[in-house]
Parts: structure tokens; C-alpha cells; sequence
């Protein structure tokens, strides 16, 4: 992959997770703040971007969405091993709901 | 108990609504919101187009802990102290938006609805009465509905240690087969 190829995506993805994370959290601040795991002030901070700093934030180099399960336990259970796919996805769901979520430091 | 404000009352109309939509049996709703017995029969009726169900709630808490609906009250139960600690709402649009997200877990993972919001706000109910509590499984890690004043420190949950008939009644075959007929 070109570089300025691996640019272009990780901005198109910047701009569609931003775009996506302030629609969630300006319909339902709550249920978004648990979706995509982050705290009220992060959710504040999202929901109050303009359509110009959006645009100027998703352009950066790097990616602004993390992995967020650094857990190799709950990856395996997210991706699906163990006796059947359901259970493993709620337990997985029971697990992650316990984590913190990203807040501004 | 006469509502003095309209608006108050308008509000409380809504959120009835939005409770007996989710499932919510009159004593939930009652106890809830401040409107009369009559209108929310009333009410009842009109979103519904049946009565209502009469009789007791179930007031066991040992429901709660057989495997299936441990691990979905379990699930409920973390929704729910996501939104009260993290979310820091008041109790019932907590109970109102966990509920919210166990449904949409649900339908999303093709499972049957085992908890219902009446169910949930019980639950709630007994952990606000310490009749139950959440132990932490020493094998995963996560966080579990159990009686209260049960030792935990040993407490490994139903999902790391599986009874061997778990999840295995007729009606999960069932779906299991038109899962694999879909494929």
C-alpha cells in the first residue's frame, strides 16, 4: 500500500468515526457513551465539534479511534471461541461493560 | 396523590408510555410515576389493547441466579451500573436505557428476551435491598448477580464454569437448527 494511499483512508475513517460517534452521542448521550466506551467530558467534547473541526481533526496522521479490548481473554470471546458463539458474546458483553472508559485526562 | 403541575403530569404520561412499550406491568408503573391507578389502566389499555396482567410480581431471588437468567441479569445488571456510575443518571432512565441496550444485544445475537423490564427493575429493587450483590468471578474477571452475604472469594461465574446442560433445552435447538438451515 502507497503511503499517501494509507493517508487517505485513515482520514476517510477518522471522518466517518467522528461523524458517526456525534450523531450517536446527540441522539442518546448515555447509550453512545457506552458504545463507544467514553466518558461524559470526551462525549461533550464530541457532540460540540463543528463540521470545520471535524473535518480538520479526521485529517491527521494517525488514527483517533483505538483498540479499545487489549485483553487477549475477551478478544478470544469477542471473536467468537468457545462452546457456542451467543454465549460467548454475552459474556463477553458482561466483561466489557465492567471496563473504564476513555476520559480526558 | 393528585398531580398539581400539567407538565409534571405530561411527563409522567410519557415516560408510562415508554415503560408499558418496554413491558412494564402496573406495579412498576405505579410505583414509578405519580399518576392515578385509573389513568394507567387507562393508558395501559390504550397502548396496548389488552388489560393488563393481574396478580403478584415474582418476588423470589433465587430466579436470578439459575444459569440463564443469571447470565442475563448478569448482563442487565452491568448495563445498568455502566449508567448509573459512569452515565450518572437516576435510577430509572438507567433501568429505562440498560434495559434499551439488553434488548438491542439481544436482537442483535438472536436470543430470546429472558429478562423483562419488570424483571429488571425487581432486580434493581433487590439490589437497592441488599438481598442481592454482584460478585466478581476469579476467572474472567467480570461481574456477576448473586445472593448478597454468599462468600465470593472463591466465586467463579456460570459462563467460565458451564453446567453441562447448559443453554441445551429444546427451544435453543431449535433456533440452532434454523441457524445452520439459514446457512
Amino acid at each position: 500500500m502507497k503511503s499517501a494511499d494509507v493517508q487517505e483512508e485513515i482520514r476517510e475513517l477518522n471522518l466517518a468515526y467522528l461523524m458517526l460517534a456525534q450523531q450517536l452521542v446527540r441522539e442518546d448521550r448515555e447509550i453512545a457513551m457506552f458504545r463507544l466506551g467514553i466518558g461524559a467530558d470526551v462525549a461533550d467534547l464530541i457532540s460540540g465539534l463543528t463540521t470545520a473541526q471535524i473535518v480538520r481533526l479526521s485529517s491527521q496522521q494517525m488514527m483517533l479511534c483505538r483498540v479499545r479490548f487489549d485483553d487477549s481473554a475477551l478478544l478470544g470471546m469477542l471473536t467468537g471461541e468457545g462452546r457456542d458463539a451467543a454465549t460467548a458474546s454475552l459474556h463477553a458483553a458482561i466483561i466489557a461493560a465492567g471496563r473504564p472508559v476513555e476520559t480526558l485526562a | 396523590m393528585r398531580n398539581k403541575s400539567v407538565l409534571a403530569e405530561a411527563e409522567d404520561i410519557q415516560r408510562a408510555v415508554e415503560m408499558i412499550r418496554l413491558g412494564a406491568r402496573m406495579q412498576m408503573l405505579e410505583s414509578e410515576t405519580r399518576l392515578s391507578r385509573e389513568r394507567l389502566l387507562k393508558l395501559y389499555k390504550e397502548v396496548r389493547g389488552v388489560s393488563p396482567p393481574k396478580g403478584m410480581l415474582p418476588f423470589s431471588t433465587d430466579w436470578f441466579i439459575t444459569w440463564q437468567p443469571n447470565v442475563h441479569s448478569s448482563l442487565f445488571m452491568s448495563f445498568y451500573r455502566f449508567m448509573k456510575d459512569t452515565a450518572q443518571l437516576p435510577d430509572l432512565d438507567a433501568i429505562l436505557k440498560a434495559f434499551r441496550l439488553y434488548l438491542d444485544h439481544i436482537e442483535a445475537e438472536d436470543m430470546e428476551e429472558v429478562l423483562s423490564l419488570t424483571r429488571a427493575w425487581t432486580l434493581v429493587r433487590f439490589f437497592d435491598a441488599d438481598l442481592l450483590q454482584q460478585a466478581t468471578c476469579t476467572c474472567c474477571g467480570g461481574n456477576y448477580v448473586a445472593h448478597a452475604y454468599d462468600p465470593t472469594h472463591e466465586y467463579v461465574c456460570g459462563l467460565c464454569n458451564m453446567p453441562s446442560r447448559a443453554g441445551k433445552g429444546r427451544r435453543s435447538r431449535r433456533i440452532a437448527t434454523d441457524r445452520n438451515a439459514l446457512v
